[in-house]
């Protein structure tokens, strides 16, 4: 591959990166071809002995979103950071992507019990004004729905903690997986 | 090698060489493979990350011949870390080398 090419891939796969930072990475790269044709090596030898160009980007790409999830976790920066993660290598699917699905899974379901709870005193309301009789037992289902509701807010705030909880664990995780795929666990982050 | 376990290394390889003196990327990476065998390329991401981390700070120096130079500085912080994770090295490289020694020893009996 020469110079040109391998700095071009380098580029494309990096399309994510600010303007700047993408152009600082390339600096490094093309000294390095500088000081190499200085040393008489071939531009074909300098980017054999560099690597491929897109696993490079994906070092750089899992790095740069695992930094932007911590400072900011919307939900779209944590689903990019997952994905970068994974890149790494074909391992991490397995302890990564199920992790995330069983959590995600675990806490959609919490909400979605949360609210249809809180809302199930509506539900007596238009069935009361749909079926206007048997007057006991709708009043005995509207108090049944009323505590209901009533154990549904808990839940839901209950959720909110846990969303939270979550999240941040989560993010750590991410960290934690990444030492581990980089070789070698650090014991003081 | 194992790649991922060569990477982990990789980091402490990059901190000792920056112990004594400053140098430059280019310089470090000759450095490195000359002793082991790497992909040249994975090294500047990890400088990068080690600077953000604030283990290093980076200074451009002019040169007589070629391109300005971007040189890496060890910090404090890039110290301490040096100097655990070398304590991390030297507890793990004794434990093998001896689960080695016994393990050959055993064998050649």
């Amino acid at each position: 591959m020469t110079k040109d090419k391998f700095l071009q891939q380098l580029n494309d796969s990096l399309k994510r990166l600010s303007e700047k930072e993408r152009a600082d990475i390339l600096q490094d790269y093309e000294e390095h071809f500088t000081f190499g044709l200085e040393e008489g090596k071939t531009e074909e030898e300098i980017a054999a002995s560099l690597g491929s160009p897109s696993q490079i980007a994906k070092e750089i790409l899992a790095d740069y979103h695992l930094d932007k999830v911590t400072t900011s976790a919307t939900l779209g920066n944590m689903f990019r950071a997952i994905w970068a993660v994974i890149g790494l290598g074909f391992f991490n699917l397995v302890i990564v992507f199920a992790p995330a699905i069983a959590l995600a899974a675990f806490i959609f379901s919490g909400w979605v019990m949360g609210i249809s709870l809180i809302a199930s005193p509506l539900l007596v309301i238009i069935d009361a004004i749909l079926h206007p009789s048997a007057f006991t037992l709708k009043l005995f289902n509207l108090f049944v729905s009323l505590a209901l509701c009533g154990i549904g807010y808990f839940i839901v705030i209950g959720m909110l903690f846990v969303t939270k909880l979550a999240k941040n664990g989560f993010v750590r995780y991410l960290k934690f997986n990444v030492a581990l795929v980089k070789g070698g666990l650090k014991h003081d982050q | 090698m194992n790649v991922q376990f060569k990477k982990g290394v990789l980091e402490l390889c990059v901190l000792v060489l920056l112990d004594k003196q400053d140098r430059y990327g280019y310089e470090l990476v000759q450095k490195i493979s000359d002793q082991i065998e790497i992909s040249e390329g994975s090294i500047y991401p990890l400088l990068r990350r080690l600077t953000k981390e604030g283990y290093f700070t980076t200074y451009l120096q002019e040169s007589s011949e070629g391109p300005s130079r971007k040189y890496y500085k060890l910090t404090n912080k890039g110290r301490k870390y040096l100097y655990q994770l070398i304590d991390e090295w030297n507890e793990f490289s004794n434990g093998v080398n001896q689960l080695i020694k016994e393990g050959v020893n055993h064998d050649e009996r």
